[in-house]
């Protein structure tokens, strides 16, 4: 086996899949226009060419016929380009001398219409695989070292279990989150579905004991900036907002509030009541520290105030307090930036923003949880009545086309069961009030839903099929609703008191930019996309990344608690290793033709090429780790200086020429 | 409550419903699971009257007691084509026991002083002769040949079984 000769010896594998790929493409038309390309020596069709037979019969051709280039026309190279590719190191052969040819995602599935049509397109991308496999050269993998500690980004309910769960494993875990206290959405939450546990009655150990984990650092008012590096070896740029308290001397007295003379709305009650500039979001949060809200500071804003120093007794009041960005090295990352609701001000019908008396279903959470701004009674923020009659209007931002407005294709899964507890609770303290809920399906999958929506209609409240077009605002601030209800083809044109929309849960704020910082993809729906819909639930496109909780998809607690142990378990098996091999796909850049002139440096996403000062002048200098292979500097470089390992120009000219030929 | 329904066509327009409605129904023995109904139509699907009859539609008369639309439920002929075969109450998944509810529904209505002509006329026969029809010279004859004892044909009883359980008053619309 000479990888150097002058005429390559080629291999070529088509596959079936089954009827995947054969079902359209004419399989073994395929085969024998390959067996006549120049340097193949052996054409073969396979049932399945990634089985034990499939992979045996490779491993023959090599050996027997002294194969030098293996091309392999089957499924995405995703799939199995690594099982090809280990076929090649058990015969000795180096693995980067394999080529696979896309036939099924990207032929056979696509142009299923059209037998005759894909097996051409089959046959020219064999041929232009064929061509660049004639100049592969052989590649040898780096090794990269692996940091044991893990960095879970967001504190939510799927960041706080990701982490409790690792540090239970003896990891050293970074919590950061991006608010004052951890505890995300859940801890807003009065009770949960479909038990009624009380939420932060079951949330608030899990924080304690995420605080008292020796292995977990709590990163609040934290972002993450900028990261660096590959699996197993991250270089985390976290940005510390500066709290103005001390965390290790601040109590939670809360002397400081109380002196505090700025009030201002509070975001955690959705903006129902106050809070002060220095604050703590709720009395378990944790860190259990205050913090300064700078923007609202007098001291900070106007210069002079200073009140609450001078009433700390610890003096953990800090004015002199700066941002700062640390680095944190860690080998995996698990991101579990939660949701944000949708804004149902974007559906001007239903009023919010407009009528004081609709609400959303999380400003329902403040109003009935004891901790909230009405102290857990009912009553509306018109005019603090109690509501008789109360309406919730689902799918408000979910399962909607519309899009530009922010809402969703998708079902949002959790809002169903939200409006079937919050109903069951209005039931609870006011039996005689009337409850209505206007919905599209009523969707409750998951243990313990059905029969929790069976209760419900059991206490009265009544399910209408109908969506309805909008809500008109009456004299006194009720509501008038017309509605079909398809199940009696009668229109209802009804009145209310108080008037529930249940919002969709959309991707979280700042998630584009966080992707873009993590190179991690998307789903259509704006969610950060998996691995594989089926197969690879925690992971994502990015080795070394792992995704918990809704950042994902929509899901409720159970389902985000399940990821964040999913996610832990991948991060902690991906810690757990020795080393990390890396594929050299980088670039190679000729120091004598690079002019020093900055563009691929400032084009490199990754900041992974450096133009340095030699005594030659200025030279581009890649930076190997950073790297991810992604090849705009080597398509940017003017003077054809930077070669992409795997990807050169001649491999890449030549794969594009044999596509273009006519057959 | 009234349910101010109003009929523009096909359009039925409803702005007032009571929701007494559906737990008065639950209290009426047979009408205690009405409220769990989420609307599957397995009832109406295998009704045997429906079958005959488009216009009746089981899972359609739940739903209008569910909203309360009180009147149109009691004052209409529907609860009364029930023919109790209890197809629908056999294969319920939520167990409403329709044909139990429909019972329910009756009662309610004659108490509501809705009696549907058909029942009125049953019995008002049942108060005359005892039994739905009337035995007349020619049944006795006939009895008598093949020697079976004479059968009055009124039946003062009834009435005081009338009397007694307030059936009377119900069908001279007193109510109950």
């Amino acid at each position: 086996m000479q990888a150097s000769c002058a005429q390559p010896r080629m291999g070529v594998y088509v596959c079936h899949c089954g009827l995947n790929i054969a079902g359209v493409v004419d399989v073994e038309a395929v085969r024998d226009s390959a067996r006549a390309l120049e340097g193949v020596v052996v054409a073969r069709d396979n049932k399945y060419t990634c089985s034990e037979v499939g992979q045996k019969t490779i491993a023959d051709d090599i050996r027997d016929l002294g194969l030098d280039r293996v091309v392999i026309a089957s499924c995405s190279p995703r799939l199995h380009e690594k099982t090809f590719r280990g076929v090649l190191e058990k015969c000795g052969m180096n693995p980067f001398l394999l080529e696979m040819a896309n036939i099924r995602e990207q032929c056979s599935w696509v142009h299923s219409g059209d037998s005759a049509a894909a097996t051409e397109k089959a046959k020219a991308l064999v041929r232009s695989a064929v061509a660049r496999a004639r100049l592969l050269s052989p590649l040898s993998r780096s090794e990269g070292r692996v940091v044991p500690k893990v960095m879970v980004v967001g504190g939510g309910v799927a960041g706080i279990s990701a982490a409790l769960y690792l540090g239970n494993m003896g990891i050293k875990t970074y919590l950061v989150e991006r608010e004052p206290s951890i505890g995300g959405h859940m801890a807003m939450l009065d009770k949960t579905f479909p038990t009624l546990d009380c939420s932060l009655c079951i949330l608030s150990p899990k924080m304690v004991e995420v605080a008292e984990n020796e292995n977990i650092q709590v990163l609040s008012y934290s972002e993450v900036e900028k990261v660096e590096g590959q699996v197993g070896d991250f270089r985390v740029q976290v940005r510390r907002r500066a709290r103005y308290v001390d965390e290790a001397k601040c109590v939670g007295c809360g002397d400081c509030a109380a002196k505090c003379p700025v009030r201002v709305p509070d975001e955690f009650n959705r903006n129902m009541g106050e809070r002060k500039a220095i604050y703590i979001p709720f009395p378990q949060a944790i860190p259990p520290a205050y913090a300064i809200d700078a923007e609202h500071c007098r001291y900070l804003t106007q210069g002079k105030c200073r009140v609450c120093e001078k009433v700390c007794e610890r003096g953990a009041v800090v004015f002199d307090q700066t941002d700062r960005v640390e680095t944190v090295e860690v080998g995996a990352i698990v991101v579990a930036t939660g949701f944000r609701p949708y804004d149902a001000s974007k559906k001007p019908q239903y009023g919010y923003g407009r009528y004081p008396n609709v609400i959303t279903s999380l400003d329902f959470e403040r109003i009935i949880c004891a901790d909230g701004p009405t102290h857990g009674k009912l009553k509306r923020p018109g005019d603090q009545a109690t509501p008789g009659r109360i309406a919730f209007i689902q799918c408000v931002g979910s399962r909607d086309e519309h899009g530009h407005d922010g809402a969703g294709a998708y079902c949002s899964r959790v809002c169903c069961m939200i409006t079937a507890k919050q109903a069951f609770m209005v039931k609870e303290k006011h039996p005689d009030s009337e409850v209505y809920v206007y919905y599209t399906d009523m969707r409750t999958a998951g243990k313990g839903f059905e029969e929790f929506y069976q209760r419900g209609r059991g206490e009265g409240i009544v399910f209408v099929r109908g969506k309805p077009g909008e809500v008109r605002e009456e004299e006194g601030g009720s509501l008038r609703i017309t509605s079909e209800d398809a199940d009696s083809g009668c229109i209802l044109d009804l009145s209310f008191d108080m008037v529930v929309l249940a919002v969709g849960l959309t991707p979280p704020e700042g998630l584009v930019d966080l992707a873009q910082r993590l190179n991690l993809s998307r789903s259509a729906d704006g969610f950060l996309m998996e691995g594989h819909p089926k197969l690879r639930p925690f992971e994502t496109s990015i080795d070394g990344i792992y995704l918990a909780g809704c950042v994902q998809f929509p899901k409720d607690i159970p389902d985000s608690v399940a990821q964040a142990g999913g996610a832990a378990a991948v991060a902690a098996a991906t810690c757990s290793r020795q080393k990390i091999e890396m594929d050299p796909l980088g670039p190679v850049i000729d120091e004598d033709l690079c002019i020093g002139c900055r563009l691929c440096e400032m084009l490199c996403p990754y900041g992974a090429i450096k133009v340095e000062k030699t005594d030659r002048g200025y030279k581009a200098r890649s930076i190997e780790v950073a790297c991810k292979g992604c090849g705009v500097c080597g398509a940017s470089c003017s003077a054809r200086a930077i070669t992409m390992k795997h990807y050169s120009n001649d491999q890449i000219v030549a794969q594009t020429r044999a596509l273009l030929e006519v057959s | 409550m009234e349910s101010n329904a109003c009929a523009e066509k096909d359009r039925v327009v409803v702005t007032v419903l009571d929701p007494k409605f559906k737990y008065e129904i639950a209290k009426e023995p047979g009408g205690e699971n009405i409220k769990y109904c989420f609307q599957c139509g397995t009832c109406t699907s295998g009704c045997p009257v429906a079958e005959l009859d488009s216009k009746y539609n089981p899972r359609r008369i739940i739903r209008m007691a569910i909203l309360g639309m009180r009147e149109r439920v009691l004052s209409g002929d529907f609860i009364w084509l029930c023919s109790t075969c209890y197809t629908c109450y056999e294969r319920c998944p939520q167990d409403v026991r329709i044909t139990e509810v429909m019972n329910a529904l009756k009662n309610m209505a004659v108490r509501a002083g809705y009696i549907h002509p058909a029942f009125r006329a049953q019995a008002e026969l049942i108060a005359g002769h005892g039994r739905l029809y009337e035995v007349d010279e020619f049944t006795n004859e006939k009895r008598a040949e093949v020697g079976l004892p004479a059968l009055p044909s009124s039946a003062p009883e009834v009435a005081e079984i009338y009397g007694v359980t307030g059936l009377d008053s119900l069908l001279s619309g007193k109510g109950a």
